[in-house]
């Protein structure tokens, strides 16, 4: 049998980062003991359970396709075997964390778009909210059911040296990702039988009948069975896994954008029975494209009229129109001031240090030190558009400084986090590589409810810092101990 | 249930049932092409099921093997199993919450399978014939899954409609191209090998031989593969259970009624019904041009009515 010390011959921690499997003194950690034995008895099936999961990813067609000279070609995200596991006590402090946030968070949205206490009494700058592109006007005034603007948040976390949890981005607007919270479950239950209840894992399996209920409660006609649906962009959409499983585990339609009509400020899908009315959509769709009448006129993924609807409250939308006013990464710097204002508490969870580059102290700061700052586009996501002091070229930093310069609203700056490390699986061997972890929140009307669990999603490339799919990033099976 | 829904599982249906047509006949072919003396000319089955260019067609006429290429692999040909396969995964993908997991998975595998380059291989140099079966079974895998896991509801009686229009449609077609070669060539009429290669292509050889005792006879082939209610690919079978599934779908309150559809229906199931082999052969070509017909109505009249509610 192999011995542990030889699985993890390669396991060298990188210096001044946090390690989710070592301790300080070269450990193995309590949480991580059971699954570092079992893989150890299972090491020479390893890859063959690896060989395993990607076959079941592709035959399940968990995939996305990539369109390369007219040829299709289907790709699966690439998953990590070994599990990231959280500890019952940094899951307590989590949830409490998210729950805070996003409580001020709703606060927020509903006050920034009503009465603008906020903005009045000089706690963040009107300049912040009318110069984000995010505010959405037609917002104004607009009562949304029960008042809540996030249903669904998939907040990002990440942790620094000493293992303190920090808040990256606050995703408040359509968050993805949650379909492979519960596939990577269902994976790793097939790879590693039996260790899921030696270990004592939290299940995911609520996730949709949590959210099914939610939207359900959302629905503007008091009616026994309200039709929700899901509105997704269509096949083309790299999404479009998640959107498929999330509508088969709630048991909803799957509709786009040509199956629905207007009539009477009320919105219909077309059946085969004729004209159904809808109350409640979960859309997959951004602000942007949702109704060409009053966002982007060239759209055809939304619906001409569902804002008046919306505006009429004939129709619930989930997640609701706007959102995005709160989580610009500008106004990110704000959020533990908005804790303070509304909830009158100090934020458990922390923020990233923020500069903001329209401030010209902070600019010039932050131009001084580049060398140990990322800086981001406020409306970026996807890991695109962002400079990574450390490891960027003069030249690339030079040019960058300047298209920072054209527009210094867009950008901000944050220090490099050096994010946790977890154990990962390469051929035969266990590697550290960089994590960051998106847990699912949803708000309904009876309250905040965080499933345990998420998505760890890991650089897979040596050193990196980018985690995002779309640069090199895959997943890892998320697990919660119980106490 | 969405109208587009409704389109995309009746085309998934059919793009399946086109798919189990093209490959009997292509496996029935190239057997008999492995029997015949002079060259073996695959231009009739070309075709039917593909509406190729003339040169290309002179090009690869005899050539066995490109002519299962082409109709196998080549993405161009819209009627090649990988289109037909790759267009209704495309329409189940669409679907996936309305078809069961087992079903979409196996379209999904289906797929990826048409894209194994191991395949393309195997054609090129071993025995077409197991390349053929292969597709062939996974087929069948297709037919008892959606058989075993599928729900008796609205979903499956679309799929069935779309199934059965398919197969009544080609069954009419091959006999109308086949009968349609005798005026050409009359000394076909007593070519048993001829009549033998329908049948099988229906996979009715051998109920054939069980009910019809003394050879082949043009009369016996119309009466089982017209008129036989038994024979899963008669066009009589497949319009009864047009009519069925149609039945079903009203009476379950997933549709409402349309009169003109249950006339064209209706009117179609009692005209064969109460043709004779005699009748039929009387009317000759005329016949089953009017049916080819009629079930091109029915088919653009669920179009009209059900999938596209604008």
């Amino acid at each position: 049998m192999a011995e542990v010390s030889d699985f993890l011959e390669k396991y060298v921690p990188d210096l001044g980062v946090w390690d989710e499997m070592l301790c300080e003194k070269k450990q193995i950690r309590s949480s991580y003991a059971n699954v570092i034995n079992y893989l150890v008895k299972e090491a020479e099936d390893l890859n063959k359970k690896e060989e395993l999961a990607k076959r079941l990813f592709m035959s399940q067609g968990i995939t996305f396709t990539v369109y390369d000279s007219g040829e299709g070609i289907e790709k699966i995200f690439p998953f990590d075997m070994i599990p990231r596991i959280i500890t019952a006590t940094e899951w307590d402090f989590i949830e409490r964390g998210i729950k805070q946030r996003l409580k001020a968070l709703n606060l927020f949205l509903k006050d920034v778009y009503h009465n603008r206490f906020i903005l009045d009494d000089g706690v963040i700058p009107r300049e912040m909210i009318y110069s984000c592109p995010h505010y959405i006007r037609e917002m104004y005034q607009l009562p949304v059911p029960k008042d809540i603007y996030v249903h669904i948040a998939g907040i990002d976390l990440i942790r620094d040296h000493d293992g303190t949890f920090y808040v990256l981005e606050d995703n408040l607007r359509t968050p993805s990702g949650v379909s492979y919270m519960l596939e990577n479950r269902e994976i790793t239950k097939r790879l590693f039988p039996d260790l899921l209840p030696q270990c004592r894992v939290r299940s995911v399996t609520e996730y949709p009948e949590i959210l099914y209920k939610n939207l359900v409660a959302l629905s503007p006609r008091q009616i026994s069975n309200p039709t929700v649906i899901l509105l997704s962009p269509g096949i083309y959409n790299s999404a479009y896994f998640e959107h498929t499983t999330l509508a088969r585990l709630m048991g909803v339609e799957l509709v786009e954008g040509r199956d629905l009509v207007m009539d009477n400020h009320k919105v219909y899908m077309k059946t085969t029975k004729g004209l159904q009315q809808v109350d409640v959509i979960y859309r997959r769709v951004d602000d942007e494209y949702l109704d060409p009448l009053v966002f982007n006129p060239g759209s055809v993924l939304g619906v001409a009229g569902i804002m008046s609807a919306y505006r009429q409250g004939n129709v619930a939308i989930v997640n609701a129109v706007g959102n995005g006013v709160a989580d610009d990464k500008a106004i990110y710097s704000y959020v533990p001031e908005m804790i303070r204002y509304y909830l009158n508490e100090e934020p458990l969870l922390k923020n990233v240090p923020t500069y903001k580059l329209e401030n010209a102290d902070e600019r010039e700061y932050v131009f001084k030190n580049i060398d140990t700052m990322v800086v981001k586009k406020t409306n970026g996501s996807g890991g695109y558009g962002m400079l990574m002091g450390q490891s960027a070229t003069q030249q690339e930093i030079e040019e960058y400084k300047l298209e920072i310069l054209k527009d210094p609203r867009q950008f901000i700056a944050q220090p490099t986090i050096n994010l946790s490390a977890a154990p990962c699986y390469f051929n035969g061997k266990l590697n550290p590589r960089r994590i960051d972890l998106r847990p699912f929140a949803l708000c309904g009307p009876d309250g905040i409810t965080i499933v345990p669990g998420g998505l760890t999603r890991v650089a897979l490339k040596e050193g990196s810092l980018v985690v995002n799919s779309s640069q090199g990033g895959g997943s890892k099976d998320t697990w919660v101990l119980a106490e | 249930m969405l109208s587009r829904v409704a389109a995309n599982l009746y085309w998934l249906s059919r793009y399946m049932e086109r798919s189990d047509g093209v490959l009997r006949m292509l496996k029935i072919n190239y057997a008999s092409s492995q029997d015949a003396l002079t060259e073996f000319s695959w231009a009739s089955v070309i075709n039917i099921y593909s509406n190729i260019s003339e040169d290309r067609l002179k090009q690869i006429e005899y050539k066995g093997r490109q002519v299962l290429d082409y109709m196998l692999f080549q993405k161009d040909n819209p009627c090649s199993i990988l289109s037909l396969i790759s267009m209704a995964r495309e329409n189940a993908r669409s679907v996936q919450d309305h078809i069961t997991n087992d079903l979409w998975q196996c379209l999904n595998e289906y797929y990826l399978l048409m894209r194994d380059p191991a395949l393309i291989r195997s054609l090129k140099k071993d025995d077409p014939i197991s390349v053929l079966d292969l597709l062939i079974k996974q087929i069948m895998l297709y037919y008892g899954t959606a058989e075993v896991t599928m729900a008796r509801g609205e979903s499956r009686s679309f799929m069935s409609i779309g199934k059965y229009l398919e197969r009544s449609i080609q069954s009419a077609d091959l006999l109308h191209v086949k009968f349609g070669s005798l005026d050409h060539n009359p000394d076909l009429l007593t070519n048993a090998s001829y009549w033998k290669h329908l049948l099988q292509s229906l996979g009715g050889y051998e109920l054939y031989l069980k009910t019809f005792r003394q050879g082949f006879e043009v009369e016996n082939i119309l009466d089982q593969v017209v008129l036989n209610v038994d024979f899963p690919r008669s066009v009589i079978y497949s319009i009864n259970n047009i009519s069925k599934h149609f039945e079903k779908l009203k009476s379950d309150h997933y549709i409402n009624d349309n009169r003109e559809l249950s006339f064209m229906i209706g009117r179609l199931q009692s005209r064969i019904k109460y043709s004779s082999v005699s009748s039929i052969s009387a009317e000759g070509l005329g016949f089953l041009s009017s049916v080819k017909n009629e079930l091109y109505q029915i088919g653009n009249a669920f179009h009209k009515n059900y999938f596209s509610h604008a």
